[in-house]
């Protein structure tokens, strides 16, 4: 009963054998399957990312084909979060260009990519790219950039709350004072 | 005569609180507008001219709304409750009767205006904006609402009603507003371009804009939409005028 489940190692090792060339043989094939994408994006403009709440900026990067053969059906886009909330940005207020479609891309090929986002909140914050391949299961991620948005001190935001104050308090105090002559007057 | 027309109005205006209530919404109005536009995280990152520009629709809005609203009824009511006759009976000229009535409603525009100043300053404060903004506000805003104020007077003088002189005026003055309002790419139409050189609320908002943004700060350089403005009020002029006599010719009362 014993040798039934565990055979005897000496019967086996042909077929080990086959098994072991034909896996030498098609490994390349199996490689080639699961390896990443031929795709490298890189973001150019990481050093000019920080700014200033309202800052208008350009985001500059580009998308090259490393591999030997084109690459077709690639949509990229921008991926945006929060490092101090710990949460996802949505690019609704940020950037009016969500996606950018590259058709297909020859091998050896660099395409630009641009997206011009506006710094709407303070905070600091992580950028990425990621392109997805009609023919791939798997998004292609380009590396994290951080940057920092620092808060926009208005000009006067200090004076504003005296006045919206003051002014009705003044407006109050002026009917008071008439209401007080109209009595005197009676 | 004028002057004690004018007078009887602004002492009616202030004799109660409840009279001048209004001015203190219209200043909590642009309290909470001035504070959102200075504080509020997303509407603080517009330009400062932009918050300007702004706050001056609201100020040129709630102006026309109230001169508008006041203005109806001021000739209306003195029909309404036949205290007309016995003005009549008086030395006082027609004439002089609707001039008062138009320098109190006028008056209530300087209050508007001049309860808008200190949060013009505030908004203004650290750019070289507040003396041509303020001088192109008030002249613009003086100008537009003159005119405003004599065709609304015109209109009372025809119905003689305060119900509907009210209406007819809000829906004129809602159909000047709505195209003003709409931006520039949606003003490409033949028909809406020249709709926009008529409407005064488009040429209050255009030069408000030409000085804001394009710095044009003359005059001159502002004639293209005060033009329209002066020749606006010369029509309504033109019109309470011909509306006065229909009047006078009638009888006055009838």
């Amino acid at each position: 009963m014993k040798k039934m489940i565990f055979p005897d190692i000496k019967n086996c090792l042909p077929g080990l054998v086959v098994i072991s060339i034909f896996g030498l043989l098609f490994s390349p094939l199996w490689a080639d399957s699961i390896q990443p994408s031929q795709l490298i994006m890189t973001i150019l403009s990481e050093n000019t990312l920080s700014g200033v709440a309202g800052d208008f900026v350009v985001v500059e990067a580009q998308i090259q084909n490393i591999g030997n053969e084109p690459v077709s059906g690639i949509t990229t886009y921008l991926t945006l979060c929060d490092r101090e909330n710990k949460l996802p940005v949505d690019l609704e207020d940020w950037s009016a260009e969500k996606g950018l479609f590259i058709g297909t891309i020859e091998p050896g090929q660099i395409f630009p990519l641009t997206w011009k986002i506006h710094f709407v909140k303070a905070g600091d914050y992580s950028l990425a790219i990621i392109a997805i391949i009609e023919t791939e299961s798997n998004p292609q991620v380009s590396s994290l950039t951080i940057f920092k948005v620092s808060p926009k001190i208005n000009l006067n935001p200090g004076y504003v709350l005296p006045v919206a104050l003051g002014m009705p308090v003044i407006l109050v105090l002026f009917f008071l004072v008439i209401m007080y002559y109209r009595k005197q007057n009676k | 005569m004028i002057l004690t027309i004018w007078l009887k109005e602004i002492r009616e205006e202030l004799f109660t609180w409840k009279s001048m209530l209004w001015l203190l919404i219209v200043s909590l109005l642009y309290s909470l507008t001035s504070y959102l536009l200075l504080t509020n995280k997303e509407l603080s990152l517009l330009d400062q001219t932009e918050l300007l520009w702004l706050f001056s629709k609201i100020v040129i809005g709630a102006a026309f709304l109230v001169v508008t609203i006041n203005c109806s009824s001021l000739i209306n009511n003195e029909f309404e409750k036949e205290t007309a006759e016995s003005l009549f009976l008086t030395p006082l000229h027609f004439s002089g009767f609707i001039a008062g009535k138009i320098l109190a409603s006028i008056t209530l525009w300087f209050y508007i205006f001049l309860i808008s100043i200190p949060y013009i300053i505030v908004i203004t404060i650290g750019t070289n904006l507040i003396g041509p903004f303020l001088l192109f506000l008030g002249i613009l805003g003086t100008i537009g609402i003159t005119g405003i104020i004599l065709f609304i007077t015109g209109l009372s003088l025809i119905f003689r009603s305060t119900k509907n002189t009210l209406t007819t005026s809000l829906i004129f003055l809602f159909a000047f507003a709505v195209p003003a309002m709409f931006s520039t790419t949606l003003k490409i139409n033949p028909l809406a371009q020249f709709f926009a050189k008529i409407n005064p609320l488009d040429n209050i908002f255009g030069s408000l804009d030409n000085v804001l943004v394009d710095y044009q700060l003359s005059l001159a350089q502002n004639f293209k939409f005060i033009f329209p403005l002066i020749l606006f009020c010369l029509i309504m002029l033109i019109f309470l005028i011909f509306t006065a006599k229909c009047t006078q010719k009638r009888g006055g009362l009838k």
